[in-house]
């Protein structure tokens, strides 16, 4: 009767199973595991084990200590045997003390087995013929590739080169795979048409705060549980950064954390459980959990979509006017010469308090009471004068938000103003969605429309018939870039119409008449040369004219940092990779070394010396090569604001396998005293990032309405619903790996959108039943449920899922500072569907996933 | 539970809590090798949404038996909706509470669905609550409990401590 096959009993690991350090694959958290691997056949007994653990006995609850049926997989390895494998949250680790979510609880399950969940991985190299997808060997993939990429630049140019790659840390990417990919487009090609995984352009989405001198990872997981007040400002921690709420945010409201605070505050300040004010438009699971601790420590603000930056300068003006800042810090750390920008255009003193706010409260639907009240927990000195302890998070809701570079800006800002930065139990930035492992040569756009930008829109680019080759790695931009539908049809398009031109007389075998005709091809049409670089076909592939397998996590060694303490840890290999997928790093390797065999044959040594220092032997060179990007990294405690925030010179992998769950924090400097090297815990005690040490103040700009991509909806009574997306606590991303795993299919089996009761009962709708969603960009089928997380008038869908996309419905604005889209914003007709329900519905859970309460 | 007590409890690490809160008795059964046939209740004399507490497959394991509104998987009766699971977590072992069709945990808030399997709706728990294999003697309308699909949170086997 169980929907899936279910073990009643575990294998025990013997006391000499081998064991590793690594992090979980998934989110900003970044919760340490420990993996043991041992034969098949072999096991150990309950009181003797590698695990250390009295397993004769019922385990006591929280003990730190899980072992459960999604923790354990079988695997097979190169040499033919098989092997347990289990994948345990590490106890030891002061991120998760044992602690672990959905997502990283199924670890294991995403690990290669020839007859498992993830049989149909990518195996080799994949070609595509009149008929479909043929494997080739390396040899032939990256002959193809350098040659008909070598061509193609020096023909019509390196920005006939585009290409959409990941950035960050996590999932089996990191610090290696991105100095690979660095080395490859960045100083070899040197194509100005970069694109980041989920975005049409190469940019930070936080240039806001950067730009200002702060970067936006500065607080450590202590500040969480020593904050007076946390602020999650379009952040939906319990269901995306779990780990990092139950562990170290929730203790905090719940006065677990009071001791700390007692220990780290100043003499006679007080010391109290945390409050929590959450900025979302929705009354999402972060909400009812903290409620369901202290409804009366949660203060939930829900702004109008798109307007946080105005409720963010509101909050500012209250501060102001109540003097709830420090002249002395103002004065010392921050720039007293742009701050009359700030003055004048975001905390906009010219006008009185009240008409400020007044026009606030018309812009952003939050009372005045709201804001007063927010602006206290915030800012407003503790008895006896001591300052307020805040931490600031913010996520998608605000950097995906309508102008991105105000919105980050604004927040920053108002932290600033009010001291929240470099103090413990303070700081401002990201929540993080994945973890992070940037390293790379200089990008070609350095910064905002203020700082030598905007940087190119390649979505724009590649639709519009621009560009030859598009190399698309480790993403799928038909689910994940906004207008994902016009997108996917305009790429359609180019591809088909290279292939039906190689098809033409037949697609060549032998490989030098296939690139030659690849070439006679861009000559005469507008075709697409797609390669798609991943661990398992994607929507993205199927249109793709080569498909190259990549090793995931655990196949390779690398390192990344986390969000939330930006804890730099290695991430060990302990699986073998399938068939012959390479690491990312090795792949574009491989690529670059052939192009700079390519040149030197040419006798053109200027091309040549752009592809050099790609010949790593291992990954721990890698990682070396990518730290001397860092510079010198001497530098006293006083001094870490100079430093890269994610600076790891000097670290090596054989130090970090030493370091295991512990790790160290970037950035890291060598103390100029003593030569050791020495990790960050809090940023910007001393000093901010900027030229001269001081923060550099912003005026934001005014409201001016919805941007023409949307406002052609605001008064079309055709569009009615407000519409905006966000993640599930189940799956990750495009749910690549849980897909394949079925309680993860099972749970989250179709895209779902939330709708108010009262909506619903217009429209005849309820929990279970089906509707479109859609609007002039595109729709979406999806699974409805009616509950309260939602306001009447605005409606939410899960961002994209395996069997379809709300990016459909996104437009193709974005901030004209940035260039980063706003993903989360738009407006959207609702239908009832009407045809036979999917017969997951039969199976998936129906209930409110935010109502907790028990009574 | 008030604020304090929970704090209380979450900061609690010993064996007693788990026996506090299952109302387990401390003494030891010695295991079973296969899962034993177990009287637990009567669909006579169950009430909706009343839980019944008992422990399976031993002294050490609390679960509780449940009629619901709704037809369920794996539930027996004319309704199919008399239905049984652990009630330890499976997140980190809390005890959980019936309540509107679903198992609530309040240490991390894990929300398991008693019509759909067990399944985790919400929450941490990255392995589905374990099912009582339940039997209905139509005769006599006594339920028994006769197996366990899915690993009862804490033990290396079921049927394995010792
Ligand atoms: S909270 Fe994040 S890092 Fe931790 S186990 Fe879950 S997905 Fe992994
Ligand atoms: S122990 Fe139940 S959710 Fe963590």
């Amino acid at each position: 009767m169980s929907l899936f096959k279910r073990k009643d009993s575990l294998p025990i690991p013997p006391l000499d199973a081998e064991k590793y350090t690594t992090v979980c694959q998934y989110c900003s958290a970044g919760c340490g595991y420990n993996v043991f691997v041992w034969p098949e056949k072999r096991s150990g007994t309950a009181k003797s084990n590698a695990f250390q653990v009295d397993l004769s006995q019922q385990n006591q609850l929280l003990s730190g200590f899980s072992y459960t049926e999604t923790m354990h997989n079988v695997i097979t390895r190169k040499n033919g045997n098989k092997y347990n494998l289990a994948i345990i949250p590490a106890k030891e680790s002061r991120i998760n003390k044992g602690d672990y979510s959905i997502r990283g609880g199924t670890n294991a399950q995403t690990a290669y087995t020839p007859t498992g969940h993830t049989k149909d991985r990518l195996k080799d190299p994949l070609l595509r013929k009149e008929n479909g997808f043929v494997a080739i060997s390396w040899d032939d993939a990256v002959e193809i590739i350098a040659t008909v990429t070598k061509s193609s630049i020096d023909k019509y140019g390196a920005d006939s080169i585009a290409m959409k790659f990941y950035d960050h840390g996590s999932s089996g990417l990191g610090f290696e795979d991105n100095w690979g990919a660095g080395k490859l487009f960045l100083s070899g090609i040197q194509t100005h048409y970069l694109s980041i995984h989920n975005r049409p352009a190469y940019n930070s989405e936080v240039w806001g705060s950067r730009e200002r001198g702060m970067h936006e990872l500065n607080y450590d997981v202590d500040d969480a549980r020593l904050a007076d007040t946390i602020v999650l400002w379009g952040a939906n921690a319990y269901e995306s950064a779990t780990v990092f709420f139950t562990e170290h945010i929730m203790p905090n409201l719940q006065g677990g954390s009071v001791e700390e605070k007692k220990q780290e505050f100043d003499a006679g300040e007080p010391a109290e459980e945390g409050r929590i004010i959450v900025i979302d438009p929705r009354k999402n699971a972060t909400i009812t959990v903290s409620q369901e601790i202290s409804a009366e420590r949660v203060l939930h603000l829900r702004p109008n979509l798109g307007t946080d930056w105005i409720l963010a300068n509101a909050l500012a003006r209250i501060a102001w006017e109540n003097k709830w800042y420090d002249n002395d810090y103002l004065q010392k750390r921050t720039d007293m010469v742009t701050f009359e920008a700030y003055k004048s255009k975001s905390l906009q003193l010219a006008k009185s308090l009240d008409s400020v706010l007044a026009e606030a409260e018309k812009i952003t639907g939050i009372s005045r009471k709201e804001m007063e009240e927010a602006a206290s927990w915030i800012a407003k000195p503790k008895t006896g004068g001591f300052k307020r302890r805040t931490l600031t998070l913010y996520e998608k809701g605000i950097i995906w938000n309508m102008k991105n570079y105000d919105q980050v800006a604004a927040i920053a800002q108002l932290n600033v103003l009010t001291s929240n930065v470099g103090r413990p139990g303070t700081g401002c930035g990201r929540l993080g969605g994945h973890q992070e492992g940037y390293v790379r040569p200089g990008a070609p756009t350095p910064g905002s429309i203020y700082a030598g930008g905007p940087p190119k829109n390649v979505d724009n680019y590649i639709t519009g018939g621009g560009g030859k080759i598009y190399w698309v790695g480790a993403t799928d931009p038909y689910l994940s870039t906004p207008n994902s539908k016009f997108f996917k049809k305009s790429v359609k398009k180019r591809a088909t119409n290279l292939l039906d031109y190689l098809d033409n007389g037949g697609i060549p075998s032998d490989t030098k008449a296939y690139i030659a005709k690849v070439l006679e091809a861009f000559e005469k049409t507008d075709g697409l040369f797609m390669i798609v670089q991943d661990l398992y076909r994607t929507n993205t592939s199927e249109d793709a004219m080569l498909i190259l397998p990549a090793a995931g996590w655990g196949e390779a060694v690398d390192t990344s940092i986390n969000c939330h303490s930006r804890l730099l840890r290695i991430y060990d290999k302990f699986l073998d990779a399938p068939g012959e997928a390479l690491p990312d790093w090795k792949i574009l390797a491989l690529v670059g070394n052939k192009l700079k065999a390519l040149y030197e044959a040419d006798g053109n040594k200027v091309m040549a010396e752009r592809f050099s220092g790609m010949d790593w032997k291992n990954d721990a060179e890698v990682f070396e090569a990518g730290s001397q990007e860092f510079g010198d990294n001497k530098a006293t405690e006083s001094e870490e604001a100079k430093l890269s925030a994610e600076c790891y010179k000097g670290v090596t992998h054989e130090m970090l396998r030493k370091l295991g769950n512990e790790g160290i924090q970037t950035p890291v400097r060598q103390d100029p005293a003593t030569g050791k090297l020495i990790g960050t815990k809090r940023r910007y005690k001393y000093s901010f990032a900027s030229k001269d040490g001081l923060f550099k103040w912003y005026g934001t700009d005014a409201w001016t309405g919805y941007p023409a991509e949307v406002a052609k909806y605001v008064d079309n009574p055709a569009y009615p619903f407000w519409f905006t997306t966000g993640r599930s606590q189940h799956v990750w991303q495009t749910m690549y790996n849980d897909k394949r795993i079925p309680a993860k299919l099972l749970t989250v089996p179709l895209p779902y959108l939330e709708i108010h009761p009262d909506d619903a009962l217009k429209l005849n709708l309820k929990t279970g039943e089906m509707a479109e969603v859609f609007n002039e960009e595109g729709s979406c089928l999806a699974l409805v449920y009616v509950n309260d997380a939602t306001k009447p008038g605005l409606a939410f869908g899960l961002m994209y899922h395996a069997k379809g996309t709300m990016n459909n419905l996104i437009s193709s604005y974005t901030d004209p500072k940035t260039t980063i889209p706003w993903y989360k914003g738009t407006k959207v007709a609702v239908k009832k569907y009407t045809g036979k329900l999917d017969d997951a519905i039969k199976t998936v859970s129906l209930l409110s996933n935010n109502d907790f309460t028990t009574g | 539970m008030s604020d304090i007590s929970r704090r209380k409890f979450l900061q609690t690490t010993s064996a007693s809590a788990l026996l506090l809160f299952s109302g387990l008795s401390n003494t030891q059964a010695a295991p079973a090798k296969s899962y034993p046939s177990k009287k637990i209740g009567n669909i006579r004399n169950l009430k909706p949404n009343e839980p019944l507490a008992f422990n399976y497959p031993d002294e050490q394991s609390p679960c509780l038996l449940v009629k619901v509104d709704n037809e369920t998987i794996g539930g027996v009766g004319p309704q199919k909706n008399v239905v049984s699971f652990s009630t330890l977590c499976t997140h980190m072992g809390c005890p959980l509470t019936y309540s509107k069709g679903r198992l609530v945990c309040k240490c991390h808030y894990s929300m398991f669905d008693v019509s759909r399997n067990g399944q985790t709706f919400q929450g941490l728990a990255s392995q589905w609550v374990a099912q009582i294999v339940l039997r209905l003697d139509a005769a006599t309308g006594n339920i028994y409990a006769e197996g366990v699909e899915g690993l009862i949170y804490g033990r290396i086997g079921n049927l394995k401590l010792s």
